[in-house]
């Protein structure tokens, strides 16, 4: 049948002493009963029937005599094992009646029978309730069976733990049985076939509980040894495919440095096989090749071994222990592993005939290309292997394309720039026409991964307009998961990266147009336009003006007409010009019966928000409220209700105070964080319907805990009504794309970290980082220690947590350098758990804030690997002298006259002036003087002396000691003007130094007192 | 008790299915722990995902949190879950490959009715292949038939045994 490569090779083989009549005539009946009914009164008629059997063994048992038989019980047991495979289970309970008899069989001396009952056994093993009633038999049968002396039944036994070993948590913990298997394992005198078997049979008992081996400290290592050197025959390689799954578990879950004297071995044998192997064909035994490739399976194995023995570069920073890493592997061994990897990006993008040979060859290759990057690869070694990848991408087997793709996409977040480089700037064109082309959504998916993966402010708008290409296009097979996905790209890659405010609102309502197809879920999207838009007052006309277009087209998209119900409802007057509010009004009642209730609900806020704008509308909203008392739904009925109380309370009143009040302007959001991300991590990665459906759930718990009480007019608590979270700070997009590497987000945490010591650097759905900044010597300012903890945010665990902390420059007589790097003291966290890490800054001379060392974050969460950048905030205003000792106050006539000194010293030089710093800290209500208030505070917090004077309103007096390593001390002064009406703040800045500091320490605190 | 079996997640392999062009299951085998609601699901999910899908699709699919690999051999699929990350996928199709092809040795031109009437033999070329948690135990074609061919003979000499006695 089912490959026509191999012709059938013995006929004989197909050995009928085996085969048992019974069984077979009932399977053929089965199968010739065509109706359900029937077919179930067969399978009832034969348990009726085995039941009577084994009632009457039973009986006659009791007397001493086994009149049932070895042959009889075996055929009902067997009729028993296929009623339960091909009822899918479903018929457990009906056959539960035999387990006494399979004991019985179990026990048996004749090979066939115990087979049977093994075999049996491990089917029903799957449920609890079968293990509880014949656990203390079978596991005493298995260690009889095991310690005895004949190797079928040991072989039997075996297999059977291996099958079940992990259902039943009990079979681990039972020291005797461990022990069994453990001797079958190490005693030089089992065969490799029996060995093989204990070895992952024991691997079974192991991971079931580790415990068996991490309990005794004495055993864990005696064990560990002879299991490791069951891998010393370099030739073995039947016995070694068996053992390196139990080796692998080991070194990843037990004792990782006991497996390093390892490397040398492993790399020999991977050399055999990839090396020698594959040139010299007649040296190695064919009986291991498949499809005339050495042993493709020990090759995946033990390079999956090596990754976790060897480290790369990158994480060697962060890992204590003694584990390998390319810089110390001896050249003979680091060269070999070298060679195996070229030799397999070799062999894996030559052209071969043999479609199954290319398969395989393809397979070693994606397994070496992953490793490689272990090996400190050099960046032409990258781009050569990324080059090689691309060529696959025109391979004619499509699996080979969608591991190419994949592959892509985990060496381009893992190689970083180098992979990324290659790509983009090599093969884009070619990504873009697979786009095209493709017709499977497998690919079409790791496509727009890769795409996302190196999506930057540079290539953002070709890239989006491929991909809304990809969307419109009608030639392509309607996935709505795969729309939705990448909808959901689309918003949050132009959120990140645009540099264009316009082309950004552009994109997003064309987004929200698109995605008319209900089985979207697009609110996120939708809301997430709101959000920035009310955030950005400079959006508020163009977006309001685009929607008005949008929605005088015969067809809108629902989420362009909850946009625009929103949005419109707020900034109804700034498009007076283009649209009158009874135009509006109409608009929306028009949209109004094509759309959903929840969509319905949104309109009736609206339209209550347009009536304040202009009460020539009155008489028509009116009407239409009355119509809309009649609604079936209860949400729209009550709110028509209500509303239409308002809209009579106000006619009769003759003002609109109360309204005013009801439905006053939207403070801005405080929702930073796109919450989009929150569905793919930061990168992209595989399992995408769980973090899917988690992500929403997640987002819908935030929602509820951020809304303040519901108002008089939203009863109903489910209901999407415009969201209500309000907050006093704001996201700009401007600035979000001002650093098209940093994380979104990033800036918050930054200016925080100039004026407070310590404070949340970052937080999102899965990881917050909080800060500390220290002075281990309190004599020596310009030494900082800075501690982070990362705290797990998720309800998952985080794995391997590892950082990257780099500064702008290293060489060249560097402005600061980094010391003491710690890595983070735990590289797993559980929920809520926490891991830290500090490293020290020195400051030798003045530089930009913006060149702060940057923190990278890696970890993966509930499998989505992410990274975070950041930039952890060191200024030169970090080392102002900041102890009360150090506080010299100084008056006002003091200041005046040393501005002059400095002034007539020094000139322009080593003066700066910064203007129209824009506030953002807006805190509704609060009188104006507030806003000094906090500006004093924020600067008195970073260390400054401020002179106390009343003389002059509105304006700081600003002193302080900027302190270097190299270049020494500055003092500086500062006078700083806050222009009340329009909220800014310039300030100029004297030094006694005639370089950048002037600029350097303004910057500082610009950064602090504006966010 | 259901909860340390859950931590173990290290599966290579983490079932194996073979299902019919009706969408009709001749052989499950679970190499992860999972509740009998989940297999079901799983079952009852993936056959029609897995059979919509045309022949000259790639044969990897993303299901649920893991990565599905299935390959069409005659009127049967052979659908295997894997860990993403942990195992190669083209790997996996060597070794469904392999077991078809011991299955092909063994009954000789192996059709869906052999594997429906010789269901415990199937079963048993299957644990000879993969074991204990979807690793592999025997890569040799000859090495595994050589196994099960032991044990057809001492199957015979039961019988014979029992003709005799």
């Amino acid at each position: 049948m089912m490959d026509s490569r191999k012709p059938a090779s013995n006929g004989s083989s197909h050995n009928y002493s085996t085969t048992i009549k019974g069984l077979q005539l009932f399977i053929a009946d089965l199968r010739s009963s065509q109706y359900s009914d029937e077919h179930e009164k067969r399978i009832q008629s034969e348990i009726v029937k085995i039941k009577q059997q084994f009632d009457s063994a039973a009986k006659k048992s009791a007397n001493g005599k086994d009149k049932l038989g070895g042959y009889q019980r075996k055929k009902y047991i067997a009729k028993l094992a296929y009623i339960y495979v091909t009822s899918n289970t479903t018929k457990l309970n009906d056959i539960l009646f035999g387990l006494d008899q399979m004991l019985e069989l179990l026990a048996s001396d004749s090979f066939s029978e115990k087979f049977m009952a093994y075999m049996t056994l491990e089917f029903l093993y799957e449920h609890a309730i079968v293990i509880s009633k014949v656990r203390d038999k079978v596991t005493h049968q298995l260690i009889k069976d095991i310690s005895g002396s004949n190797d079928n039944f040991v072989a039997l036994a075996l297999n059977f733990i291996g099958v079940a070993g992990k259902l039943d948590i009990e079979m681990s913990k039972d020291d005797n049985l461990t022990t069994e298997v453990f001797q079958i394992l190490r005693s030089p005198t089992s065969t490799v076939y029996l060995k093989k078997k204990s070895a992952l049979a024991f691997l079974t008992l192991l991971k079931t509980n580790p415990g068996i081996l991490i309990d005794d400290p004495q055993r864990k290592q005696l064990w560990i040894q002879r299991i490791l050197s069951l891998l010393d025959d370099t030739q073995n390689y039947r016995l070694m495919l068996a053992v390196l799954p139990l080796v692998e578990y080991i070194a990843k879950n037990i004792d990782l440095e006991c497996c390093i004297r390892l490397l040398r071995q492993l790399t020999q044998i991977l050399y055999n096989c990839v090396i020698v192997g594959t040139s010299n064909s007649e040296k190695f035994p064919s009986e291991f090749k498949f499809a005339n490739v050495p042993n493709p399976w020990l090759i995946t194995k033990i390079v999956s071994l090596l990754s976790i023995l060897i480290v790369s570069p990158t994480e060697a920073n962060n890992t204590s222990s003694a584990v390998l890493q390319s810089s110390n592997i001896d050249r003979e061994t680091l060269g070999k592993l070298r060679m195996c990897v070229t030799k397999a990006i070799e062999v894996g993008t030559k052209s071969c005939n043999d479609p199954m040979e290319r398969i395989v060859l393809n397979t070693i290759l994606f397994s070496l290309i992953n490793f490689a990057s272990k090996l400190d690869p050099s960046p032409e070694a990258i781009s050569n292997s990324v080059s090689a990848l691309c060529s696959l991408l025109t391979s004619a087997e499509i699996n080979i394309r969608y591991l190419t793709l994949d592959s892509l996409v985990k060496l381009c977040s893992i190689s970083g720039r180098h992979a990324i480089d290659t790509v983009r700037y090599k093969n884009l064109n070619l990504i873009f026409h697979i786009l095209d082309s493709e017709r499977d959504s497998s690919i079409v998916r790791k496509v727009v991964d890769l795409l996302y993966t190196f999506t930057d402010s540079e290539n953002l708008q070709i890239i989006v307009q491929k991909l809304f290409e990809y969307v419109q296009s009608s030639r392509h097979p309607t996935d709505p998961f795969i729309k939705s996905d990448i909808a959901v790209k689309i918003a949050i890659l132009s959120e990140k990266f645009a540099i264009d405010a316009h082309w950004y609102i552009n994109v997003s309502l064309n987004l929200l147009s698109l995605t008319s197809n209900s089985t979207l879920n697009d609110d996120e999207i939708w809301q997430r336009l709101c959000q920035i838009v009310v955030n950005n007052t400079s959006l508020h006309q163009i977006t309001c003006e685009h929607l008005v277009d949008y929605l005088r087209e015969t067809h809108t998209s629902e989420a362009i007409v909850k946009t625009g119900a929103f949005l419109l409802g707020e900034y109804a007057n700034l498009v007076f010009e283009k649209a009158s509010v009874g135009e509006l009004f109409n608009l929306f009642t028009d949209k109004y019966f094509t759309t959903s209730n929840v969509t319905r609900a949104m309109i009736l806020t609206t339209i209550v928000k347009l009536y304040r704008f202009s009460t020539a509308i009155e008489s028509v909203v009116i009407k239409f409220f009355q119509i809309e008392l009649n609604s079936l739904d209860i949400e729209l009925q009550t709110r028509s209700f209500e509303y239409l109380n308002f809209v009579q309370l106000s006619k009769l009143n003759g003002n609109t105070k109360l309204l005013d009040v009801l439905f006053s302007p939207m403070p801005p959001f405080n929702t930073r964080s796109n919450p989009l991300l929150k569905r793919l991590g930061s990168l992209p990665s595989s399992g995408y319907s769980s973090t899917f459906s988690e992500s929403i759930g997640s987002l819908h718990g935030d929602k509820d805990r951020s809304t303040t009480p519901p108002t008089s007019f939203s009863q109903a608590s489910g209901r999407p009504a415009p969201p209500r979270s309000r907050g006093t700070k704001s996201a700009s997009i401007n600035t979000l794309a001002s650093e098209p590497m940093l994380s979104s987000g990033w800036e918050e945490g930054f200016s925080r970290m100039l004026s407070h010591r310590k404070g949340i650097l970052y937080t999102s759905g899965f990881l917050r980082v909080i800060y500390r900044i220290t002075n281990p010597e309190t004599e020596n300012l310009t030494r900082l220690k800075i501690s982070l903890t990362f705290i797990n945010q998720s309800e998952l665990k985080i794995n391997g947590l590892s950082t990257e902390i780099n500064a702008i420059r290293t060489a060249d007589n560097p402005e600061y350098v980094l010391r003491n790097i710690e890595p983070p003291s735990s590289i797993d966290v559980n929920p809520r758990g926490r891991s830290e890490q500090s490293f020290e800054v020195i400051v030798r001379k003045t530089f930009s804030v913006i060149d702060s060392p940057t923190v990278k974050v890696y970890f993966s969460c509930g499998g989505s690997t992410n990274s975070i950048v950041l930039k952890a905030a060191i200024g030169v205003t970090s080392t102002i002298t900041s102890s009360a000792a150090a506080k010299n106050t100084i008056s006002l006539p003091q200041f005046v006259t040393r501005w002059k000194t400095l002034r007539e010293a020094l000139g322009d030089d080593g003066e700066y002036i910064l203007e129209k710093i824009q506030l953002r800290r807006k805190k509704s209500g609060n009188p104006d003087g507030e806003y000094l208030r906090s500006i004093y505070q924020c600067i008195s917090r970073m260390g400054f002396n401020i002179v106390e004077q009343t003389s002059v309103n509105n304006t700081l007096f600003i002193a302080g000691i900027i302190h270097t390593k190299s270049e020494g001390s500055f003092g500086c002064l500062i006078k700083l003007k806050y222009d009340e009406p329009k909220r800014e703040v310039s300030l100029t800045c004297r030094t006694t130094s005639n370089g950048s500091l002037a600029q350097n320490i303004s910057e500082c605190l610009k950064y602090a007192i504006s966010n | 008790m259901e909860k340390p079996l859950r931590d173990i997640q290290m599966t290579h392999i983490k079932y194996l299915i073979l299902a019919s062009r009706q969408g009709k299951v001749r052989l499950t085998k679970w190499f992860s722990p999972y509740s009998p609601k989940e297999k079901q699901k799983i079952v009852k999910e993936l056959t029609p995902m897995i059979l919509a899908r045309k022949a000259k699709m790639c044969n990897i699919v993303e299901y649920s949190d893991h990565k599905v690999v299935y390959r069409r051999y005659a009127s049967l699929y052979f659908i295997c879950g894997v860990m993403p990350d942990v195992d190669n996928e083209l790997l996996t199709l060597e070794i469904i490959h392999r077991y078809v092809e011991t299955m092909d040795s063994y009954f000789g031109n192996v059709c869906e009715l052999d594997i429906i009437f010789n269901f415990s033999k199937a079963y048993d070329i299957l644990n000879e292949i993969l074991m204990c948690d979807g690793s592999m135990a025997e890569s040799s074609k000859a090495d595994v038939l050589k196994h099960v061919m032991t044990m057809d003979s001492m199957e015979g000499n039961d019988n014979l045994d029992r003709v005799l006695s």
